[in-house]
């Protein structure tokens, strides 16, 4: 691109900057709600007063990268819509990306750069810490930590790094974590041949057997599985897709399953086995190795499910349909033989196509060929801390992750951050991390940002998915991008030279750049600046053509064994919230006040308890309960839950927050901090191992819920929140 | 400990009296300030403008054919033609000096409906009817003055005699306005 | 003319598509100015959800069933909650055939909400504050309501007239599916379709002839305008 490309400012300035002169101050009167209209400088030609202006960006709630049409009226963000063109979400959103404008409106974000203790300092000195840390720490104890999407932002650092000599960033995140992503991408490598996250396409199956996949709420690519889900249940006329779900905790893709199996917690890759035998029985063919091993009537029985219940399945599996497909995720892959029990899952997909069935399994190919960095596994993020504790760590760079709220506390990654003599923050909220940071740099919300994303997992092509800012900043905030390379740029020498960026603008544009010689894009332009505009226009680049061809699968020979569990009374499955997710964004008020799906309770956590159990125990509805791991120890609220096993127990991620803003601080509970576990062959936490034990503690702590309001007046009376954690304190003191 | 009936009746009255006496007041001030000229940054003559030079309203309130608002007078429109004009009054000096600062004129809108009316002028202006049905002779004045009874029962009489009785029935429904 | 023609606008819910995920409850929240009330407010019953997502439990554990149904205002053609307005806040659009709610009349009486047998109105018992600055994503198009005001969904009148004038401005008639409601256009399984019902060959005619199709409380005489698709189970 030419050194006369549009800069950041020049864009910005084309791009509804008119609209900050134009925007924004106080109401027009006591009534007045609204935001006063100013009248402009100058108008620019697409800004008309009252009339909206739309900008193609892509959703940064969570890693799958859905692309987003933002209506913006006069320099203010309106509302959230679906691009209709991008080739995952087909213009749906998820209630996240619907509540990302309180995210960017939101009051409790951080205003400016500041060092710890709170004291605010200007961008030059932030950009001279950060040049600092750049130049004087010897390269292998520089380290970033970066969150789950695969951006621009990932791929600079990884430029940077390389310049330095330091290692390449690590990126992780809770929902790596409890979807198990390395896991499957191991898995996938030895019964597909290829090690990535494999997408399922459910959009054409006749029945599809999901083993703990969550794919209706936040299972890597949430949107893009929905909106499959609704063609293959009516999508095909006369021929409706019928979906099994095996888990121990019915989630909310569960509860629209057709039939939900409730396995034993640890059995689902012994499940998979026998179902595979009895598919080749029905079949009448002799079963592959790994399937001829197990004995269904026995695996039935240890699992705790119907055999007939299986043979009917296996039956319409062979028989009756012509497309099926077996998913592995979430909770099922959370045991320290996580990849074998993946492997009998996908090994199913194999054992379909020996009998005839045709594959549904692809891999979306990377945009621009290039594979972006994989996240770290749980073993690495171990290591990390041990070098941080070794004092080997000299630097630490965190963006786009809150360790401190999203790593197990039995990590002790808070600990080992005070050994760290330099820790930069680039949260845009005030997070739980935020305080460990000696210098506290906040990057924009991404509606603010410039960028691009490749699209991993969920697209049937190459997708490079385009960021632009819809709004000019709200706050004092800069672009990581732009305040590293400044940073870079003050170090001069060899690192600037190989890093030869002006700016973010100038090394996204180099990117999008190599797709102009593409002559499968949706659109072709001969200008570098053409190109660039119509890239901004329609939210990124992908093909025109589906080009992932289908996977051929494999049946590997693989032995699951017994998984292993600590000591304790009750499985525990801790599961991403349906509507919150990893909680990131717990601080936007109507995220809180959306219902969870399954048991409608808003703005706090709950424990999902089976109903036989509670009675054993005596636990109503409300009850307030102390659960107790041998790694920690929480409070929450009983929800009696018909859809969960009698020996298990379910807490959503999501709340919890100690800091983060006034929605989202002191308000329930944290599950992450009960987990503590080994790794499993892929080096992915075993967070399904631990075992949990519940007391009653004797009060009533009524949730807000949707479904009814029974309870609320009376006994158990709703108490605010301050006044709960007051007593809470008080019960953990009489304790100790 | 009781209050006497006589006295809790007194209270009543007096705390009655108090809050008729209020709500006389607030809304008092609130139809004065409501019909009142507005103060402008700057004094701009309409009749110079308008009369004597001979411009459309729409060379300034640019965006009534096309949208909800008819838009404020850009700073950038004004200076098209003042650059070439010595600053002589007071107003041209301020003019003047909000261009060389790059500010927005905050000028205050006169015409102006509450915030549960929804009013677009595209429609309007675009039916053919003339600035002038609903805001009068704003040209003929020299600073814009609001005008009286801009109310519900002006904007039905007129949605009435300028449509046909099918197309009266959305024009008059609720949700046209209040949405 | 154009856009002129006798509208009904009706919407249809594929149940057997629709997963309970609550995307459209938040869609809904940001467009139409929904004020939140937060923890207190909620587990007193005083949510403002203009729609929101039933759920019931079928069956005992382990064959158990949840099934989840969007509940919104119906817009009746034969409303309960009008008659009972004292003031005439809540009565039918003859244009829109919808059932409206005035705002600026409203004295809050709730006789409306009382009388509505799918609970799909909700009361503003307190002014809720948007706090700087996030009052700057308000919806231009849509009243911001106060405290001691009745309100409910309303189709997003604001987004099917803005389509009507915008049709009649380039003088043609409204498109089927130009016209979608926030919680339809939200959607990720496209369970909720929006259309006129007097178009033939609109998309919601279609789907409203299939014979899963219900309306919800129908023997109530109510005559909704929302059609439900009834969602289907294969049973192993």
């Amino acid at each position: 691109m030419s050194r006369e490309g549009l800069t950041r400012r020049d864009v910005l300035k084309l791009a509804g900057v008119g609209g900050a002169v134009a925007a924004v101050l106080s109401g027009c009167g006591p009534m007045a709600k609204y935001v006063r209209r100013r009248p402009y400088v100058e108008q620019p030609e697409y800004a008309l007063p009252g009339k909206s202006v739309y900008f193609a960006t892509t959703c940064r709630e969570c890693p799958a990268g859905c692309g987003l049409v933002v209506r913006t009226v006069e320099g203010r963000a309106i509302k959230v819509e679906g691009n209709p063109n991008h080739p995952l979400n087909r213009g749906s959103t998820c209630a996240r990306a619907q509540a990302a404008l309180q995210g960017l409106y939101n009051p409790d974000r951080a205003r400016g750069p500041k060092v710890r203790g709170g004291k605010a300092i200007t961008w030059e000195e932030g950009i001279d810490a950060v040049a600092r840390a750049l130049q004087d720490t010897p390269p292998e104890g520089i380290v970033f930590l970066l969150g789950l999407a695969p951006d621009h932002l990932a791929e600079l650092v990884y430029e940077i790094t390389q310049a330095l000599g330091a290692p390449p960033p690590i990126r992780f995140g809770a929902l790596a974590m409890v979807e198990a992503r390395q896991t499957l991408a191991a898995a996938a490598e030895a019964v597909f041949g290829q090690k990535a996250v494999p997408t399922f396409d459910i959009a054409k199956a006749d029945l599809v057997i999901s083993f703990g996949a969550n794919f209706l709420e936040t299972w890597l690519s949430p949107v893009a599985y929905a909106k499959a889900y609704g063609a293959m249940r009516q999508g095909h006329p006369g021929r409706r897709g019928v979906f099994v779900q095996i888990e121990p905790r019915m989630s909310m893709t569960g509860a629209n399953a057709d039939l939900w199996l409730p396995a034993k917690p640890g059995t689902e890759g012994l499940v998979a086995l026998a179902l595979g035998r009895l598919m080749a029985e029905v079949a009448g063919v002799e079963a592959p190795e790994p399937f001829a091993q197990v004995d269904p009537a026995q695996v039935a029985q240890a699992a705790e499910v119907p055999l007939e219940k299986l043979e009917k399945v296996a039956r319409y599996a062979v028989q009756d349909v012509e497309r099926v497909v077996a998913l592995p995720g979430g909770v099922v892959l959370g045991y320290e033989n996580g990849v074998e029990v993946a492997q009998a899952i996908l090994a199913l997909n194999g054992l379909l196509e020996r009998l005839g069935k045709p594959s549904l399994v692809y891999f979306t190919p990377p945009a621009g060929g290039r594979e972006p960095l994989a996240p770290a596994t749980y073993k690495e993020l171990m290591d990390l801390v041990d070098r941080m504790n070794a004092g080997q760590v000299k630097a630490l760079f965190i963006h786009g992750v809150n360790p401190v709220y999203e790593f197990p506390k039995v990590l002790g990654f808070e600990e080992a951050l005070l050994k760290v003599p330099l820790v930069i923050s680039f949260a845009s909220f005030d997070d739980e991390t935020v305080p460990y940071a000696h210098y506290h740099l906040p990057d924009h919300t991404f509606l603010e940002s410039w960028g691009y994303q490749r699209v991993q997992v969920g697209a049937d092509r190459e997708v490079l998915s385009g960021f632009q800012p819809v709004v000019v900043p709200v706050f004092d905030t800069r672009a990581t991008a732009d305040v590293l390379l400044a940073a870079v740029q003050k170090v001069g020498g060899a690192l600037a030279e190989q890093v030869p960026y002006k700016n973010e603008v100038e090394f996204i544009q180099k990117q999008v750049a190599e797709f102009q010689k593409r002559n499968d894009g949706i659109y072709q332009a001969a200008h570098p600046k053409v190109f660039w505009a119509l890239f901004l226009q329609h939210g990124g680049w992908w093909t025109q053509e589906a080009t992932a061809t289908p996977a051929q699968a494999q049946v590997p020979t693989v032995q699951v064994g017994e998984a292993k569990f600590d000591r304790g009374e009750l499985h525990l499955v801790v599961f991403p919230h349906p509507i919150l997710a990893d909680g990131a964004s717990a601080n936007n008020p109507w995220l809180q006040e959306t219902p969870d799906p399954t048991t409608t309770v808003m703005w706090n956590t709950w424990v999902e308890v089976h109903p036989e159990t509670a009675a054993q125990m005596g636990l109503e509805n409300d009850d307030l309960v102390l659960i107790d791991s041998p790694y920690g120890a929480i409070f929450a609220s009983v929800y009696v839950y018909p859809g969960i096993r009698p020996d298990t127990i379910a807490i959503p991620m999501g709340q919890g927050h100690t800091a983060l803003g006034r929605w989202a601080k002191n308000r329930g509970a944290n599950p992450i901090d009960l987990l503590g576990f080994g790794v499993n062959g892929a080096g992915d936490a075993a967070f399904g191992q631990v075992r949990v034990t519940v007391r009653k503690m004797g009060r009533r702590q009524v949730l807000a819920r949707k479904e009814n309001t029974v309870g609320v007046y009376g006994d158990g009376r709703y108490q605010p929140v301050d006044k709960r954690k007051e007593e809470e304190e008080k019960v953990t003191s009489t304790q100790e | 400990m009781s209050t006497a009936p006589s006295q809790l009746r007194k209270a009543v009255v007096n705390v009655v009296a108090f809050a008729v006496l209020g709500a006389l007041v607030l809304g008092a001030t609130w139809l004065y300030a409501s019909q009142r000229v507005p103060p402008q940054p700057l004094e701009f003559n309409h009749y110079v403008h308008v009369q004597q030079l001979g411009l459309s309203c729409l060379y300034c309130h640019s965006n009534a054919p096309r949208g909800q608002s008819a838009g404020l007078p850009q700073v950038n429109r004004c200076i098209a033609c003042h650059n070439q004009l010595e600053p002589k009054s007071p107003a041209t000096r301020a003019l003047q000096k909000y261009a060389e600062n790059g500010e927005a004129i905050p000028w205050v809108p006169v015409a102006i409906q509450p915030d549960f009316v929804y009013f677009s002028h595209a429609p309007h202006v675009q039916r053919g009817i003339s600035c002038q049905t609903c805001h009068g002779e704003v040209g003929q004045s020299t600073v814009a003055q609001p005008i009286k009874n801009q109310n519900m029962g002006w904007c039905l009489s007129c949605h009435k005699n300028m449509s046909t009785p099918e197309r009266f029935v959305q024009l008059s429904s609720c949700e046209a306005c209040h949405k | 003319m154009a856009g002129e023609e006798h509208t009904k606008w009706v919407m249809v819910i594929d149940l057997d598509r629709c997963t309970g995920c609550n995307a459209c409850v938040t869609a809904c929240a940001m467009e139409n100015n929904v004020a939140f009330a937060g923890e207190e407010e909620n587990a007193y019953g005083r949510g403002m959800h203009w729609i929101r997502l039933v759920r019931y439990w079928e069956g005992e554990y382990p064959e158990v069933q949840m099934r989840t149904m969007p509940m919104m205002c119906q817009q009746c053609s034969n409303a309960p909650c009008e008659p009972v307005c004292p003031v005439f806040a809540t009565l039918h659009s003859e244009a829109e055939e919808l059932n409206i709610q005035v705002y600026n009349r409203c004295i809050g009486t709730r006789y409306c909400a009382n009388n509505c047998p799918y609970i799909a109105r909700t009361f503003n018992w307190f002014d809720y504050e948007w706090p700087e600055p996030m009052n700057y994503y308000l919806n231009p198009d849509v009243t911001v309501r106060r405290r001691g005001i009745m309100e409910k969904c309303t189709f997003c009148i604001q987004r099917i007239r803005r389509a009507q004038e915008e049709a009649r401005l380039e003088g043609r008639p409204v498109r089927d599916g130009e016209v979608q409601p926030a919680c339809a256009q939200a959607c990720p399984t496209d369970a909720i379709v929006f259309g006129n019902w007097q178009d033939p060959h609109s998309k919601v005619r279609q789907l409203a002839e299939s014979q899963r199709g219900f309306k919800f409380l129908e023997e109530l005489g109510t005559e909704p305008k929302v059609i439900y698709l009834s969602s289907q189970r294969h049973e192993f």
